[in-house]
């Protein structure tokens, strides 16, 4: 049996009453709203929403899973990654020799993750996070070593973590990460990239700086 | 010692308390009016932006909810470049907002705000004709400054000023008027004394009240009318020229204007110093009526702004619909409800 389509009626036919009613059903809710406010603004540099481990953040070099395919230059959209000759030494081979590294010039990319999907032995990785700020265009060219640190997380040292539930009574409610109904494998992955965060002060320095000016 | 008794005697009594140098210049006229516009703005930025799922002026101070913005905003104004357009009429254009500002706090002098004799700024008898009469002065220099400053968009809101004013002053004086005809009084002592007992005229005849909130909010171009200086229509109205502080004074002026009617509703409507009694001396008889009146003026006001976050800006044509056709014939009613209440002795 089809749903029937029913057609609500307006109550308010008088023009006085619609006078009314209208007025103070919109004072109503704005009282409402007044005394029991439920503000979503992200503050941002006070907070910041936590992502799930699938977004598409930066991307992550492992050096020693990679076989110099070139497949994500060859499938890069936006030509941000290029594919470096390094001597290096092959455990296999136990022998120096040159092979081609992938690099990433962040100028460039669009963040798609087509590298991150073509990729055959799965060395390269996102993380889920892409606020960081580069002093100057230089920068954003990253070096081979630089390409396989994972980049610091500045706001998850800074902020809050956020997130933004459903919920049936006042709608989209902005709450804090800890206060959660139910259990996430979020918060397994994000302590040890905090952890190497802090193992390398290098590019902390870069990302202070530019989040100051 | 004696000398700088008198000298303190002098000083207390007879200039910060000389009625008029206090009730224009002191608790409800430029300080109090300036205190109350910055209080009044933040609270407005405030209330919408509860009602709207933001958070308002927080970054300055987030302790006390960025109440200090304001001043940081009015030190911006105060201290930016004075900007004169070689096109404008330099005389009135640097006038208008000065003499409008003075003329919007000049009601103040005609209002008494204590029922003891000694602390009248003028006498009383016809002190609220005199009051409305002089509160229709200043939006001419509205007019005024839109024609000084040579300006298309200017000039579209200086019409569309005068288009409101010729609306809202007969809705505003008959309104005010609708209490003389209950007390049968324009002397706003016996006014306020008549509601001693309770019995406010805005209980007693609420369509005058509401029509005279409507009209003020509709005079000072507050939300649901704020048309003259529409943002998105008109860049600033009248004021699109002003750069600096004459244009903090222009932003200020609708805040005072509305400041001055929000006295004059809460002496003549909501029972001015009803719940106290003044006692002879300067303090319980000067100072305590004049607090809770301009107490009463500032809960009018806050639910003036908070109007803001609630309606959508009204069309010229919509609003002088509103005024002709709906607060006309209510003020009307609300005068002959005034005149029925009187002569059936309700009051």
């Amino acid at each position: 049996m089809p749903a029937k389509v029913a057609l609500k009626r307006n109550p308010k036919k008088n023009p006085l009453g619609r006078v009314f009613a209208g007025n103070i059903g919109a004072l109503a809710i704005g009282l409402k709203y007044f005394f029991d406010p439920n503000r979503i603004t992200l503050l941002y540099p006070h907070e910041y929403i936590k992502l799930r481990q699938g977004y598409r953040g930066f991307i992550v070099l492992i050096q020693d899973k990679c076989i110099s395919c070139s497949s994500c230059a060859r499938i890069c959209p936006a030509r941000a990654m290029k594919m470096l000759s390094v001597k290096v030494f092959d455990k296999r081979l136990k022998k120096e020799m040159v092979k081609k590294f992938p690099v990433i010039n962040y100028n460039r990319c669009i963040f798609c993750g087509y590298c991150v999907d073509v990729c055959p032995t799965e060395a390269l990785y996102h993380v889920p996070y892409h606020d960081l700020v580069y002093m100057n265009m230089r920068d954003m060219i990253l070096s081979l070593e630089d390409f396989q640190k994972e980049p610091e997380n500045i706001s998850a040292k800074e902020g809050v973590p956020i997130r933004y539930v459903f919920d049936e009574k006042r709608g989209l409610v902005k709450l804090r990460q800890e206060e959660k109904v139910t259990a996430q494998p979020v918060e397994q992955t994000k302590p040890d990239t905090t952890k190497q965060q802090a193992s390398n002060p290098e590019p902390k320095s870069i990302n202070k700086g530019g989040a100051s000016q | 010692m004696n000398v700088w008794y008198l000298v303190y005697r002098v000083i207390i009594d007879d200039i910060i308390f000389y009625p008029p140098v206090y009730q224009y210049l002191i608790i409800p006229g430029l300080i109090a009016a300036l205190l109350v516009a910055l209080f009044i703005i933040w609270f407005e930025r405030k209330a919408a932006a509860f009602v709207q799922m933001r958070y308002g002026p927080r970054e300055i101070a987030p302790r006390i909810g960025g109440a200090i913005q304001l001043v940081a905003d009015l030190t911006r104004y105060a201290l930016q470049e004075i900007i004169i357009p070689e096109t404008v009429d330099a005389l009135p254009y640097i006038l208008s907002p000065i003499v409008m500002i003075i003329l919007a706090l000049l009601p103040l002098e005609a209002v008494p705000l204590t029922s003891i004799r000694t602390y009248f700024p003028i006498p009383p008898d016809y002190s609220l004709l005199i009051a409305v009469a002089l509160s229709t002065l200043s939006p001419l220099f509205v007019v005024l400054m839109s024609w000084a400053s040579n300006n298309k968009f200017a000039v579209v809101g200086g019409i569309r000023e005068s288009f409101i004013i010729t609306a809202y002053e007969l809705i505003a004086v008959l309104g005010f008027l609708s209490a003389a005809a209950m007390t049968q009084s324009f002397n706003i002592v016996n006014i306020v004394n008549m509601q001693m007992s309770g019995k406010w005229l805005g209980l007693l005849n609420p369509i005058a009240l509401l029509a005279v909130f409507i009209a003020v909010l509709m005079s000072t171009s507050g939300f649901p009318f704020e048309i003259p200086d529409s943002e998105s229509e008109l860049v600033a109205g009248p004021y699109t020229e002003y750069t600096g502080l004459l244009y903090g004074l222009n932003m200020g002026g609708g805040y005072i204007k509305r400041w001055v009617f929000s006295i004059l509703i809460a002496l003549v409507f909501l029972g001015g110093w009803a719940p106290y009694k003044p006692v002879p001396g300067i303090i319980t008889g000067y100072f305590i009526p004049s607090l809770i009146v301009s107490i009463k003026a500032l809960i009018v006001m806050a639910i003036m702004s908070f109007l803001r976050s609630v309606y959508g800006r009204y069309r010229v044509d919509q609003a002088l619909g509103i005024a002709w056709e709906i607060l006309i014939p209510l003020t009307l009613a609300a005068f002959g409800l005034g005149l029925a209440e009187a002569y059936f002795g309700v009051i």
